[in-house]
């Protein structure tokens, strides 16, 4: 990397720090000074540090974030195990899409966090159903989008190898393979959001303990500093996954970098 | 006997649910080892269409095809594709897209990562080996395309339209630099190319071919001495033979109708 753009790259951190600390700032002000406030319907910054502290100190917090992970790894692994050989099958075999595209439109497209009372009567609360929510609602971004990164294959570049005696699995390998990473990479973005809301909505109907259950009972007991944290906890947890996402992508694909940035 | 030999070439193109459109028929040709021909013609008159035959990608329903004696069986290492539009693995840099064929033939990483080297220097792109195809011009990126085909070291090399993307600058300097490798490597070159002046500089002959289905319409040798250089294409026989050239085609062209031309 160029000085000069390690220099505007330091410079964008420290706005967006800067950003972060005025918002912060003014929000503790505004209802430490400025506004008369309820601690019953609306909290601070100060006041969730100190709970936030709290529950770190307790252990609660760091059981609840395992259970949460726990199921969202697992509903993740299996929508990546079932999505991405779906959609490249989808991608590769016409009828194969034929057949499946309506259904599987329909799911995307409808609010499948309407299925969390059905999972928990089928299964039970627990683990088996976070992760099947998690899973039903992280596995289409890798179906459509492996599916649309099969179909993308530029046939140019079949010719190619096929012009140069690469054989059928030379095309799988040297072409398809690595023109399909980028898009699930992308998938993989959309996922992890929507996996974040399902491990969430499962904790909420479906659990005892977790991140997702905890926001709920402190928000049904009034704790809204407690609650926060729980909060906080998901949206470090999600631009921390989007942060890894993106070193994937430079690890896996570098040869995206340069027309990203551009 | 001639080293390429093609008799009565036809190929009609059946798509599903669409009409058949006949893409050749009756075309024929020699080409000498060793010898630059050009086939010129209408768009869509199924000069690419007879390149991917010569290459093995597409097999003729009528007539035969002789590469040194033997029918064409499919893509092999005696020949080799430049694309017009280039056709890089845009995940690969320079020196794997150049590794390609070597890498599809077999060749052990360290003697096809010497080679490739030796032909990145050859097309002149030397300190380029790790960049990949996005962070290159046009120009740079057919010089990776020809030091592939170059790379599998093939006897016959197949240039669809090359240089037709290309600025007019750097097409002339590519086409320069092309005569030298030929002339120095002395492979068979079949160049494909809608322009008149490129294929009399570059050519021992030139094929003009009729309109769709496409046919040999007439053959024309170019008698001007080598090495050509730029301004040889001042010269009156010059002229004379873009005017032969021009004529053949003329005809051709007015066969084409609009709205029959598809597009490339």
């Amino acid at each position: 990397m160029s000085p000069r753009r390690r220099l505007a790259r330091r410079r964008r951190l420290l706005v967006g720090c800067l950003s972060v600390a005025a918002f912060l700032a003014a929000w503790e002000i505004a209802f430490s000074t400025v506004i008369r406030w309820d601690p019953f319907f609306i909290t601070k910054p100060s006041l969730i540090a100190a709970a936030f502290r709290e529950q770190i100190l307790g252990g609660k917090l760091w059981h609840d974030m395992a259970v949460s992970a726990w199921a969202f790894t697992w509903g993740l692994s299996l929508a990546v195990l079932v999505g991405i050989p779906l959609g490249a099958v989808m991608g590769w075999r016409r009828r194969v899409e034929y057949a499946l595209d309506p259904l599987l439109t329909a799911l995307y497209a409808s609010p499948l966090i309407a299925l969390a009372p059905l999972l928990i009567i089928t299964i039970g609360v627990g683990i088996t159903a976070k992760a099947l929510l998690v899973f039903l609602l992280a596995v289409f971004p890798f179906v459509f989008n492996t599916c649309a990164g099969v179909r993308g294959t530029d046939p140019l570049l079949i010719s190619v190898v096929r012009g140069f005696g690469g054989r059928e699995r030379d095309l799988y390998l040297k072409v398809i393979l690595p023109g399909v990473v980028p898009y699930v990479v992308a998938g993989a973005r959309l996922a992890i959001g929507r996996a974040l809301i399902g491990i969430l909505v499962g904790e909420f109907y479906a659990s005892s303990e977790g991140i997702g259950f905890a926001i709920s009972r402190f928000g049904d007991t009034y704790r809204l500093p407690e609650m926060f944290v729980g909060i906080l906890v998901l949206m470090v947890a999600a631009v921390g996954l989007t942060e890894v996402i993106r070193k994937v992508e430079a690890l896996v694909a570098p040869w995206r970098l340069g027309q990203q940035e551009r | 006997m001639a080293y390429i030999q093609a008799a009565d070439v036809g190929l009609t193109f059946r798509p599903a649910n669409r009409e058949a459109v006949p893409a050749l028929r009756g075309l024929s040709l020699e080409v000498a080892r060793g010898e630059f021909l050009s086939l010129v013609g209408p768009s869509g008159c199924g000069k690419s269409t007879f390149l991917n035959i010569l290459l093995g990608l597409l097999r003729p329903d009528a007539g035969e095809v002789r590469i040194g004696g033997r029918p064409i069986a499919g893509p092999a290492s005696d020949r080799a594709m430049v694309f017009q539009e280039f056709g890089l693995l845009p995940w690969r840099t320079v020196l794997a897209n150049v590794e390609l064929g070597l890498e599809l033939k077999g060749v052990p990483p360290a003697e096809r990562h010497a080679r490739a080297m030796d032909l990145v220097g050859l097309v002149g792109l030397r300190g380029f080996e790790r960049h990949y195809p996005h962070e290159l011009s046009g120009g740079m990126k057919q010089r990776v395309g020809l030091a592939r085909a170059l790379a599998t070291d093939p006897d016959v090399l197949l240039m669809d339209e090359p240089f037709a993307a290309l600025d007019a600058q750097t097409r002339d300097q590519m086409q320069a630099e092309l005569l030298q490798i030929w002339g120095q490597s002395k492979k068979t070159v079949i160049f494909v190319t809608h322009s008149i002046e490129e294929a009399a500089y570059l050519s021992d002959r030139v094929i003009v071919v009729s309109a769709r289905p496409g046919r040999t319409k007439d053959v024309i040798p170019v008698r001007l001495p080598r090495p050509r250089d730029y301004e040889m294409r001042l010269s009156p026989e010059f002229n004379e033979l873009r005017l032969r050239i021009w004529k053949a085609l003329k005809e051709e062209l007015a066969v084409t109708r609009v709205g029959d031309v598809p597009a490339a």
